[in-house]
């Protein structure tokens, strides 16, 4: 791998004093909280303008609309339909800063807004009928039966999906079925073209609640206890959740202890969304502290970052700010009240 | 009157929890637990639909991330990359976030172009992987403006969407691996790398719904939720959640990284978010029944 350029050392160090002046902020608004702040959005707006231009405004409208558009003509050619529709576009994008520029013309601007709001309506409408209402009604519809993978006549995908399974374990419980059919879940998870890994993955899913038992029988007619009572679950909340959201009738009497009901589900969900996102966040901190610690690059470039005592000068260099900020506001106020 | 217990507690200064959090995850990464990261159902699901692989076979990632969810999602991305280089796939990136240019340029260098695991890698005991040629192994397209319209543009025409051009300019007639992949159904696999919007959801909904289309999804924890009945329905074949399921797909790949790592010291800071959240009940309760006793008194 090649050596990280000295411009990214820098870089590194930059990092590090933002990433102590951003966390400065736990302790208070501050400076150096402002400094980060502000330095963020203007690099963002500075990059998002550059970036625009290089990848939309320049190839799409300066050199597709005029540059090529002049070449066209001075070539005797005419110009295609997509010039006529990049044409459009930048008459609508004309219109929008007509809205921003006159009052009189202000309806203009409309237009172009409009568009983009039939536009992506036009899209999602589609989009969201078909893959949230469509596939997510059909999955909802189904039955709540649920029958156990028959080991002996399942195809390669139901038993790839069993606990533990995986597609080179299917494949071999396919072939050593074909040689002896099973006569038991322990029959099938001890065969011996399985290695002793597969044998160890199989092993840690055994259950007759939630695991390989649970799921997986060697003849057809059994069923799935918890997975059937999954599934009314699922279909309860899911009704319960719905009548929740049914204004039309008062939510009193049985109405309403479904609608408590499907009150809780949805606390449920919402607690499951809440846990996940105090997980994201520490993640976010665990990413930071493996940037300053240098983690995140290999032994070379770490040792010309020189991480460790990089945050340390970072650290004492806020907290060392700070504690001077803090002193010149004491004696600021001290004078004012005097 | 002495002020009760729980009266002070209600006035504890919050940056004590923030200062425990910040030990919490400072201490474990010199001091490592070693806990184990195990896969979750929708992570495995998503390891066996790559496992599943034929030799060669020809994979469309999506990276849609920006700095701030590197730390869940890179791990999953370089798991996933070596797994899919060990069977010698093609691949073809692109991104939708104005964010991830530079972050893919990285990857490129930093996994593409270079062995992730050669012979020799340190407790590593998998097949080894080979640094990928661009524009013959790979093919970076680069990012393309347009949220939920342009990824239904990738479904209908990748060379229109690129302006029949890479990232680096070479026109795509002139790369050979990029013979009959006109549109993303013409891929035998769609990985996802995806914090937000746009990404998988819009994927989903935009294309692979319609088109039936196999893919695959590492997200941000936020989104876990969001994306899971999609998993359910099949509408994702495989899903793996924030950086848990990265560490999880890092075991599964045979590779520990900075997601294994990283799931060590989660699982230390979700104890102090636990203890904190029964503090701060068990504070507010016994104020609450204190009040109740003194009124009653």
């Amino acid at each position: 791998m090649t050596e990280l350029p000295f411009v990214d050392v820098v870089g590194f160090w930059v990092a590090t004093f933002l990433t102590f002046c951003c966390l400065s902020f736990l302790y208070k608004d501050n400076p150096f909280y402002k400094l980060a702040e502000h330095l963020f959005i203007g690099v963002s707006v500075g990059y998002l303008i550059i970036l625009q231009w290089g990848d939309n405004l320049q190839p799409k409208l300066v050199d597709a609309l005029f540059v090529r558009g002049y070449r066209a003509l001075a070539e005797g050619g005419s110009l295609d339909r997509w010039w006529v529709m990049r044409g459009i576009a930048l008459v609508l994008v004309v219109m929008l800063f007509v809205n921003a520029l006159s009052r009189r013309y202000k309806w203009v601007g409309r237009y172009p807004v409009a568009f983009v709001v039939a536009f992506y309506a036009g899209l999602q409408i589609n989009a969201v009928a078909q893959s949230e209402l469509g596939e997510q009604i059909k999955f909802s519809a189904s039955t709540i039966d649920a029958p156990k993978v028959d080991l002996n006549s399942a195809p390669l995908d139901q038993l790839t999906s069993l606990p533990g399974g995986s597609p080179s374990i299917a494949e071999k419980l396919i072939v050593e079925r074909a040689r002896a059919p099973f006569t038991s879940v322990d029959d099938a998870v001890t065969r011996p073209s399985l290695t002793a890994p597969e044998r160890a993955d199989l092993a840690e899913t055994r259950g007759h609640l939630v695991g390989l038992d649970a799921r997986a029988a060697v003849g057809p007619g059994e069923h799935d206890r918890f997975g059937i009572v999954s599934n009314l679950l699922l279909l309860l909340g899911l009704l319960s959740s719905l009548v929740y959201f049914y204004f039309s009738v008062a939510h009193q009497g049985v109405i309403g202890k479904v609608s408590r009901f499907g009150v809780w589900t949805l606390m449920i969900g919402f607690g499951a969304s809440f846990g996940l996102t105090v997980q994201g966040r520490i993640s976010l901190a665990i990413g930071r502290a493996y940037d300053v610690s240098g983690r995140t690059v290999g032994p070379t470039d770490a040792a010309r970052i020189h991480s460790l005592p990089v945050a340390v000068v970072c650290l004492l260099l806020v907290v060392g700010g700070i504690v001077v900020w803090e002193l010149r506001n004491r004696r600021r106020s001290g004078k004012d009240s005097a | 009157m002495k002020e009760h217990w729980s009266d002070r507690l209600q006035r504890f200064d919050r940056r004590w929890i923030f200062l425990v959090m910040g030990l919490a995850v400072v201490v474990p990464l010199f001091f490592p637990l070693g806990l184990p990261a195990k896969p979750d159902r929708m992570t495995k699901a998503a390891f066996n639909a790559v496992d599943a692989l034929p030799e060669g076979a020809r994979v469309f990632v999506s990276i849609d991330l920006d700095p701030a969810s590197t730390p869940e999602i890179e791990p999953f991305f370089r798991a996933v990359i070596l797994q899919l280089k060990r069977k010698n796939a093609k691949l073809v990136f692109a991104t939708t976030w104005y964010q991830a240019p530079p972050l893919v340029d990285r990857y490129m260098r930093e996994t593409i172009e270079v062995a992730i695991a050669p012979a020799g890698t340190a407790g590593y005991s998998g097949l080894n992987d080979r640094p990928y040629r661009k524009n013959v192994d790979y093919v970076n397209l680069g990012f393309r403006d347009g949220k939920g319209a342009i990824i239904q543009a990738f479904g209908s025409s990748l060379r229109l969407a690129f302006d029949n051009h890479a990232d680096d300019g070479t026109a795509l007639e002139r790369i050979p691996m990029m013979r009959g992949l006109e549109k993303l159904a013409d891929f035998d696999l769609i990985v996802l790398v995806s914090a937000g919007s746009p990404g998988a959801k819009e994927y989903v909904q935009f294309v692979g719904t319609r088109e039936r289309l196999p893919m695959i999804a590492a997200c941000t924890a936020v989104s876990t939720t969001d994306l899971a009945p999609y998993f359910q329905t099949g509408q994702l074949i495989g899903l793996v959640g924030g950086m848990a399921g990265s560490a999880g797909y890092e075991t599964l790949v045979g590779k520990p990284g900075a997601g294994t790592a990283g799931a060590d010291v989660l699982n230390i800071g979700n104890i102090v978010v636990i203890l904190a959240i029964v503090f701060g009940n068990v504070v507010y309760f016994a104020g609450r029944y204190h009040r109740r006793q003194r009124g009653a008194s």
